[in-house]
């Protein structure tokens, strides 16, 4: 009798299980963006005869599907707990945590991608710039180069690698800004470094190009808990980051005009502060151009940054030194494209690129 | 379709089930049928009219073969229905490694034909094959289209086993009866099967992923591939096959068993009575036996196990390491039937040891996508083409899966079971167990769907033959 009950509640379990996922996938509302991972999600595919025999709707049903599971973040956090707690992996689609950090497996680094990035970079010093042009090459390391070693994780060499890129890039000047940073000057749970602790990097950057910062820097918070880029990935309850940014006289003064959509815009956009991604504050986030003009300053000088999301951080805390900055990121512009928006002469060039770009060289156009 | 798939799990399986148990006693077979066409066309569309004429095919030529039965033309009507069924496997399945071996030895350039293979074909051939010869042999022939088809396209086995012959089934399909003890049996089949699957064999394949993917190669992960792969491969095919066996409880259908612990036979002889079961059994019943088997004089007997064993290799993929896998455990039966068991039985120890090394080395083939492949990763077991003892990714993923790796070690023995057995028996453990078991039970099934959520890498290796 005992048996027989136990039977039965497996069989009632098992069909409420089934039936309620089947019933709360075809009933909740589906959504199409999933602000923790940072991307669309897959829609339903149409039905069509064509779709059916070539098994097109059927994977896009599937992928839509495991999209839209009724209560997917909070399963993907029973899956990320179990693999590290239960199975006691190491990583959890290739994200760990090492002292409340959480970083991306970034390993191998391909030196044909570091290949591929240097030989961009030349491809434009080749067709934009002149002798009178000071050109410059700074390589940021990523998390793991203060987290993968002692967590047991391997990483690449980043001595390595910026040995070889300086090397590479033989016609630009190297800054070294490596020595400067350490794992507490980056975020916890997002990719970037923190821009009120990277004051000494601008520095070190300005003073080797030859200008100076004057800006006296008041740090405000943002009232908002960030969860960064790799807090979605990782699946993982860990506490949210704090955000904050500078400003100053040069920041409060400039104006920042975006090419790319052919608009003036602030140099701390609180809109998209408060969006899904509030590193995206720093210059509005992925944009192709950006100039700013700095009426305040009181050298003649130009610089041109090409530049990943890091620079977005970085760039506000230059601008005093700088009458004018144009950013250009080359993984959303083709480099023969800039000669149409941007006029090199007299310009310092810098190009400030981190690991994680560099280690992907494929995304440069 | 997957069984380790959201599709399946939370569409196809409660509205199939409704269905089924909704349906009055005679159409329970339709709603079988139309749903394991589903099921099938979900991956494979456009194959499921080749499968529907093996079918009709077979169907056909068995109705011929009991109409001659013990007349020639019964004879010829069953050589023809092998051959038609035959026909098609060769056809998807080997006629691009004939042209290629061709064109290696004579040189010639012969074209490739841009077929892909039809999920299962391997499996629903090898069933309508055994269901002629069975009528041939005397067995009354299915005279209900949809009795046989649902028996050649039933979804549970379909793709990937066990090989049910027909005759096994027969009086099943016919007549059954469906409880809640023999549901919540195969729940719980069906539960295991899929966490050994989810759970262990997709993570082990992880590694393995891992390790192809590494241009850092060491002894150390030559060697964590190679376990790595041998549990995958159990755990991915055994829990296939429970889940199966689970389904078909669930449904009133009792397949036979598939797997039963083969990592810790003692020969290979008692390997492959452990080790998919039904498809050694389906050689021995269709191909050893009527070739002599061992009534026959020593050399043609050895003889007709290398034949089997060399078939039993090409079954499994078209390609000449799957010959030389099947070669392979050829040799060690032979030897083993000459000398060798006689050696093995005296020490149990060495001879566990000598099983798992040459299963090890023979999944290493096996898993190969070339001859020069295998070879290179069979040297590399031993230190040969200068790997170094280890490198910082392999012992990273050494301790990455290490856990994984002990759990598939352990469960691949009885040990657990015996375990629970012993706990079952003591005075609160009965208590505790029935408590404890709906909930341990949909635990895994939350935590299989979580994995599926968020999981991509999720192939079932038997899916290829």
């Amino acid at each position: 009798m005992k048996r027989k009950k136990k039977n039965t509640m497996i069989c009632i379990l098992t069909v409420l299980l089934l039936t309620g996922g089947l019933l709360l996938s075809l009933f909740l509302p589906g959504s199409t963006y999933s602000d923790s991972e940072r991307r669309s999600l897959a829609v339903m595919p149409g039905l069509s005869w064509d779709g059916v025999w070539s098994g097109r709707f059927m994977s896009g049903f599937e992928a839509h599907v495991t999209d839209t599971f009724p209560f997917r973040n909070s399963l993907r956090s029973v899956k990320a707990l179990t693999a590290a707690g239960i199975f006691r992996r190491q990583d959890n689609n290739g994200m760990y945590v090492s002292q409340g950090y959480i970083s991306a497996m970034e390993y191998p680094v391909e030196a044909a991608s570091l290949r591929r990035c240097a030989e961009r970079f030349g491809y434009i010093c080749e067709t934009y710039l002149t002798e009178e042009n000071q050109v410059f090459l700074s390589v940021i390391p990523d998390k793991n180069a203060f987290l993968a070693q002692e967590s047991g994780h391997p990483a690449a060499d980043y001595g390595a690698i910026e040995k070889q890129m300086e090397d590479m890039a033989d016609y630009a000047q190297y800054i070294p800004v490596s020595d400067l940073l350490e794992k507490a000057d980056y975020y916890r749970t997002d990719p970037h470094w923190r821009q009120e602790r990277i004051l000494d990097v601008a520095e070190r950057l300005a003073g080797s190009m030859g200008t100076e910062l004057s800006d006296e820097w008041e740090m405000h918070t943002l009232e908002r808990d960030f969860y960064g880029a790799y807090y979605g990935q990782a699946a993982l309850p860990l506490p949210p980051d704090d955000l904050y940014y500078l400003t100053g006289a040069s920041t409060d003064g400039c104006q920042v005009y975006d090419w790319q959509n052919g608009k003036a815009m602030p140099v701390y956009d609180m809109e998209k502060a408060m969006g899904r991604d509030p590193y995206e504050m720093f210059l509005s986030g992925s944009l192709s151009l950006i100039t700013i003009e700095n009426p305040q300053a009181t050298r003649d000088k130009k610089l041109i940054l090409f530049r990943d999301s890091f620079g977005s951080a970085l760039a506000p805390l230059l601008i005093s030194g700088y009458r004018e900055i144009t950013l250009v990121d080359i993984r959303y512009i083709h480099p023969d494209h800039l000669g149409q928006f941007v006029d090199f002469e007299g310009c310092d060039v810098l190009f400030l690129y981190s690991t994680l770009v560099l280690g992907h060289g494929e995304m440069l156009k | 379709m997957l069984f380790s798939s959201l599709t399946f799990l939370y569409y196809f399986l409660p509205l199939t089930a409704g269905l089924y148990f909704l349906a009055p006693g005679r159409m329970k077979n339709m709603v079988l049928l139309l749903a394991s066409l589903l099921f099938y066309g979900w991956g494979e569309p456009r194959y499921v009219l080749l499968m529907g004429l093996s079918i009709v095919s077979g169907y056909g030529f068995g109705l011929l073969v009991d109409r001659y039965r013990g007349k020639w033309p019964g004879r010829i009507f069953c050589i023809l229905s092998v051959m038609v069924s035959l026909s098609f496997l060769l056809y998807f399945k080997y006629a691009n490694f004939f042209l290629e071996s061709i064109q290696a030895i004579t040189g010639q350039v012969l074209p490739i034909l841009r077929i892909s293979l039809p999920i299962g074909i391997s499996f629903y051939t090898f069933q309508m094959i055994s269901y002629t010869i069975d009528v041939y042999r005397g067995e009354r022939a299915q005279r209900n289209l949809i009795d046989l088809a649902a028996y050649i396209a039933m979804f549970p086995q379909l793709v990937a086993g066990p090989i049910v012959t027909y005759f096994q089934i027969a009086g099943q399909l016919r007549n059954r009866t469906h409880t809640w003890d023999q549901a919540a049996q195969g729940i719980r089949r069906f539960v295991v099967g899929l966490s050994k699957k989810v759970l262990l064999a997709n993570q082990l394949g992880e590694l393995c992923a891992a390790f192809r993917a590494s241009e850092e190669k060491s002894v150390l992960f030559y060697w964590l591939y190679a376990i790595g792969f041998m549990l995958q491969i159990y755990f991915d095919f055994s829990g296939y096959s429970d889940m199966a066996v689970g389904l078909g409880n669930v449904f009133g259908l009792r397949f036979p068993e598939n797997f039963n612990y083969p990592y810790i036979s003692s020969s290979m002889t008692e390997f492959w009575r452990r080790w998919h079961m039904t498809l050694s059994g389906w050689f021995r019943d269709y191909v050893y036996i009527p070739l002599g088997g061992n009534r026959v004089g020593k050399g043609r007997q050895l003889l007709n196990i290398l034949t089997v064993w060399v078939l039993t290799g090409l079954w499994h993929g078209a390609a000449w390491n799957f010959a030389l896998w099947g070669l392979m455990f050829a040799i060690l039966l032979i030897l083993e039937k000459l000398w060798l068991l006689r050696m093995l039985n005296m020490c149990k120890g060495l001879s566990h040891l000598y099983v798992n090394f040459f299963v090890l080395l023979g999944f290493v083939l096996f898993d190969a996508e070339s001859l020069p492949q295998a070879f290179a990763n069979l040297g590399g077991l031993f230190g040969l083409g200068g790997a170094p003892l280890v490198s910082a990714e392999s012992v990273y993923c050494f301790r990455s899966f290490a856990v994984i790796l002990l759990a598939g070690m352990i469960g691949s023995t009885p040990a657990l079971r015996w375990l629970l057995g012993r706990i079952v028996k003591s005075p609160y453990g009965s208590r505790l167990c029935d408590l404890a078991e709906p909930v341990v039970l949909v635990a895994l099934l939350l935590i299989v769907t979580a994995y599926l959520v968020d999981g991509s890498f999720n192939p079932f290796l038997y899916f290829r033959f």
